[in-house]
């Protein structure tokens, strides 16, 4: 899978972007040059060699307090698709063997979270359940798990109205065996690009939950916390905004990409993509000596 | 549309009504009954959900009110005066039976009625988001159309970068950029506050257009992305090969035959799109300074108002619930046969 | 091919040979510009009113290409590479994409296998042949919406002010195949071309979508062109027959003539294949006589 993905640009830039992005997170606070704490007279200041990003409006460096708000937004964020993914992709695969009852009830349920309007949830929730980002991803996961819910749900359904399967059961196989054995090979891509589509929505939901200020204690750099910031002087420092808007954006586009690319490179239509695109390679460094027929 | 309207007409001056009539009636009554199916559950599950919360959350009016040193006796009395004193069943019904006659109870900061409050609140969101939708429904189907009609030209190109830079732009950076070139740049608009229109459309509209077109970006990108790929999808259809061949011209075949086809799923994204925008609306209207049904649900969340959000989160859903109604009636209208055996 | 259709004055319906053809298709050979392959190599023909043209062959053997050339409807980056085809006297090569929604549907029209797909689902099935009278012969809503229930009626369907008001999805093949053929002739062409029209239907019905074909062209002197893959199925409604295979003619000539002695290995094959189907009735009487 991995091989397939990155034989594709799309698939290299995606993976590239994030494996910084998570770098970022793991080495951020410690690549910080200063502490993104401490405030200091130089309030609002232009970048600099020494404030590369400039200074807030408490003269706390942004470069440092960027870097060392990375890590809440990466962990919110995959925060949000694990959980999702645990909470909607089992009940999603269980729907199709554990009988009608269990079927409508969890069918309802997604109808319902789906109707929620989930950054509202969420901000209500957390701030009623407590203020902590972990709570509030916990949520908002929940809120998003629909998504696996119904992919890994449509997943299995085609496996399980497939011969073998039925083969299987008829010939006393235990759910949990056929499940192992067959469904999770099939429901794995389709779940593949679902969390990385979650990881995106799940960065958009971190950034506007810290911008709002939910879910994170006030001195504590975050993303969305810096835009927030920026948002009151903007007269003064226009281009403030610019960078952490753009680390979101590049973030939430680069999952989005993997999403596309998972689906491009997922399944038959897949293979045949990568072939297609080896075979047009193989061509053009043959130099064009024999027109082929196209088809291989 | 018109094809079926004009159809519609001709039956009853044929005065072979029935078939046609009973037809249209009965997939709208088809149509509504299953709307109701899905939606009474999902209306059921979230109140009762809502209602948890309290529970859940531990909170009490007490604390308000009177401040963290209150005496046990003092906590007892105004929890009692709220009912909190009942069992979570009964309490339950209580807001249940008043929820369903539209009563969502006190605030527990200054015992306002809420349903007033949302009333309020909700001129301003609905405005907004009102507004929005109306932008991202057509600039939407302008570039979903172009880029649809130009596959694979620059113009499709450039087109899906565009649609791609905004969907990835979350409503805040979006309502940040906007402050920056229009309001603080430009000065062509107000940055923050509110007008009712009845103090004039002009101002109304100045004072709504920025935040409808940060919440309208998400819109944007959704239904040009979708109506894109199905109108792609529906012009390999054979029928527009049989419309063709009939001796129909290009534009007739587009605006009567691809068009209502391709607009299926579009509208039906718009229904899934709107609880998105009812959430970010908490997001726009803190950036823009709008005391709306956003800022409200936001500001008695912090304040740990726990009727208020739950009043909040019902008519979010009631919202959701309406909104989806509506798109499911229209659906069922532009493409029936996407009905059949739902 | 003129010769040969000279021949065939024994066919069931008299004609001049002489009349002017209303589809002339010469040395046609139809590319693919992307490979650069060619997929029909010379098809020829000549159609004038009343008569029928079959073309018999297996799927990807050019048959169903050669129809969209002479439609105009050619899929993506395919071309008449060489031959020219003529519509009532026009080389279809110098007509505007304006002249060609002109003459689609009034000169020439076709109806396709699986009729369904050919309609439009989410408008119902009369709306979509009164829209053809409407554009193609400028009558009113009303006049328009008589017409288009009267041919509905012409293609003996019962019931045709119901069938007017339903949708695709539920008709069933064998009426969809009738409502299609009305849409195609709402607008009175002079040439129909039933590309594997009768192909998923049963057999009962697809003899009645024959029949009613063979009763039109009749009535309204329309010339057909029948492609199918079922020898039977030419075999019961055409005068000349066309037998392709890989991109090429491998026997053409009457009806009774290819079906009573195949010169080609292939037309026999395809015979010996329906021997046990019930083609033998259509060749009893030749030999007989």
């Amino acid at each position: 899978m991995m091989r397939r993905i990155l034989s594709l640009t799309s698939g290299r830039i995606a993976l590239g972007v994030l494996a910084v992005i998570a770098l970022l997170a793991l080495l951020g606070p410690l690549l910080a040059p200063q502490d993104p704490l401490a405030t200091s007279g130089h309030t609002l200041a232009n970048p600099s060699s020494a404030h590369w990003l400039g200074t807030d409006n408490l003269g706390r460096d942004v470069l440092s307090r960027l870097l060392d708000g990375s890590r809440v937004s990466v962990a919110g964020s995959l925060e949000v698709a694990l959980t999702a993914l645990v909470v909607g992709a089992i009940p999603g695969i269980l729907s199709v063997y554990l009988g009608r009852a269990f079927e409508w009830v969890t069918l309802r349920l997604a109808d319902t979270l789906v109707a929620l309007p989930f950054l509202l949830f969420a901000v209500a929730v957390i701030a009623l359940l407590g203020n902590g980002l972990t709570q509030a991803m916990l949520v908002t996961g929940a809120l998003v798990s629909p998504l696996f819910y119904r992919v890994s749900r449509a997943a299995t359904l085609a496996v399980a109205r497939s011969q073998y399967v039925e083969a299987a059961l008829i010939s006393g196989a235990s759910i949990g065996w056929v499940v192992r054995r067959h469904v999770w090979a099939k429901v794995l891509p389709s779940i593949a690009v679902a969390l990385a589509q979650t990881i995106g929505v799940g960065f958009i939901i971190v950034s506007s939950l810290t911008f709002l200020g939910i879910g994170i204690q006030p001195p504590k750099p975050t993303w969305g916390g810096l835009l927030a910031s920026d948002l009151g002087y903007l007269s003064y420092q226009p281009w403030a905004p610019l960078v952490p808007a753009l680390l979101i954006m590049v973030t939430v586009w680069a999952a989005n990409l993997l999403a596309d690319t998972l689906r491009d490179v997922s399944g038959e239509a897949g293979r045949a993509l990568i072939n297609n695109r080896k075979a047009h390679a193989d061509r053009r460094s043959k130099s064009d000596l024999v027109t082929t027929g196209g088809a291989r | 549309m018109t094809t079926t309207t004009v159809q519609a007409s001709h039956v009853h001056r044929h005065g072979v009504a029935r078939p046609g009539v009973r037809h249209a009636l009965g997939r709208v009554l088809a149509v509504l009954v299953r709307s109701i199916a899905i939606f009474v559950p999902v209306f059921l599950v979230a109140t009762f959900v809502t209602f948890a919360l309290r529970s859940l959350s531990g909170l009490s009016p007490a604390r308000i009110q009177l401040g963290e040193d209150a005496t046990r006796e003092a906590i007892h009395r105004v929890e009692a005066q709220w009912g909190l004193d009942k069992p979570f069943f009964a309490q339950y019904w209580d807001w249940f039976s008043g929820v369903l006659h539209g009563q969502l109870g006190a605030s527990w900061t200054n015992g306002a009625d809420i349903s007033t409050l949302i009333g309020l609140g909700l001129g301003v969101s609905l405005s907004v988001a009102t507004f929005a939708l109306l932008i991202g429904v057509v600039v939407g189907f302008v570039l979903g159309t172009l880029a649809a009609l130009r596959r694979t030209t620059w113009l499709d190109r450039a087109i899906t970068g565009f649609v791609t830079v905004i969907s990835v732009m979350p409503a805040f950076v979006v309502g940040i950029v906007l402050i920056e070139i229009f309001a603080v740049g430009l000065h062509l608009f107000p940055s923050a506050g509110y007008v009712p229109a009845q103090q004039g459309t002009g101002p109304w509209l100045a004072h709504i257009t920025l935040p409808a077109l940060a919440l309208s970006f998400d819109v944007v990108a959704d239904v040009a992305r979708q109506l894109r790929t199905s109108l792609v999808a529906a012009y390999r259809e054979n029928y527009v090969t049989g419309a063709v061949v009939r001796g129909l011209s290009p534009r007739r075949i587009f605006f009567v035959h691809v068009l209502r086809n391709g607009l299926g799923p579009a509208l039906a994204t718009l229904g899934l799109k709107f609880p998105a925008l009812v959430g970010a609306s908490v997001v726009t209207e803190w950036i823009f300074g709008l005391q709306g049904f956003g800022r409200f649900a936001n500001d008695s969340a912090q304040a740990g108002d726990v009727p208020a959000v739950q009043g909040v989160l019902v008519v979010s859903i009631l919202l959701v619930v309406t909104f989806n109604l509506i798109v499911n009636l229209v659906l069922a209208r532009v493409t029936p046969a996407s009905q059949r055996g739902v | 091919m003129t010769t040969l259709s000279e021949k065939t004055k024994s066919t069931a319906t008299d004609r001049t040979p002489s009349a002017p053809s209303v589809l002339a298709v010469r040395d046609v050979h139809i590319s693919d510009r992307v490979t650069d392959r060619e997929i029909v190599h010379g098809v020829t023909f000549d159609l004038t009113p009343g008569t029928s043209v079959g073309i018999v062959g297996e799927s990807g053997s050019g048959k169903t290409l050669t129809c969209r050339a002479a439609l105009g409807i050619l899929p993506p980056h395919f071309e008449v590479s060489d031959g020219s085809i003529e519509i009532c006297g026009t080389d279809i090569t110098t007509l505007t994409p304006q002249q060609w929604t002109a003459l689609r549907g009034a000169t020439i029209s076709a109806v396709f296998q699986d009729p369904a797909s050919y309609l439009n689902p989410s408008i119902r099935v009369g709306p979509q042949i009164a829209e053809v009278i409407r554009i193609k012969k400028g009558l009113n809503r009303r006049q328009a919406r008589h017409r288009a229930v009267e041919l509905l009626q012409a293609t003996q369907l019962r019931e045709p002010e119901l069938v007017y008001s339903q949708y695709t999805h539920e008709l069933s093949g064998g009426m969809l195949q009738r409502v299609l053929i009305a849409a195609a002739i709402a607008a009175d062409p002079q040439i129909l071309i039933a590309d594997e029209a009768t192909t998923a239907l049963d057999v009962t019905v697809q003899a009645e979508i024959l029949d009613l074909l063979a009763d039109l062209r009749e009535r309204t002197g329309l010339a057909l062109v029948v492609v199918s893959h079922d020898l039977a199925v030419v075999a019961q409604i055409c005068d000349k027959v066309l037998v392709m295979r890989q991109g090429s003619v491998v026997e053409h000539g009457p009806t009774r003539t290819v079906l009573h002695d195949p010169q080609h290995e292939y037309t026999r094959l395809l015979i010996a294949e329906h021997e046990q189907y019930g083609l033998e009735k259509f060749r009893t009487p030749q030999e007989a006589s």
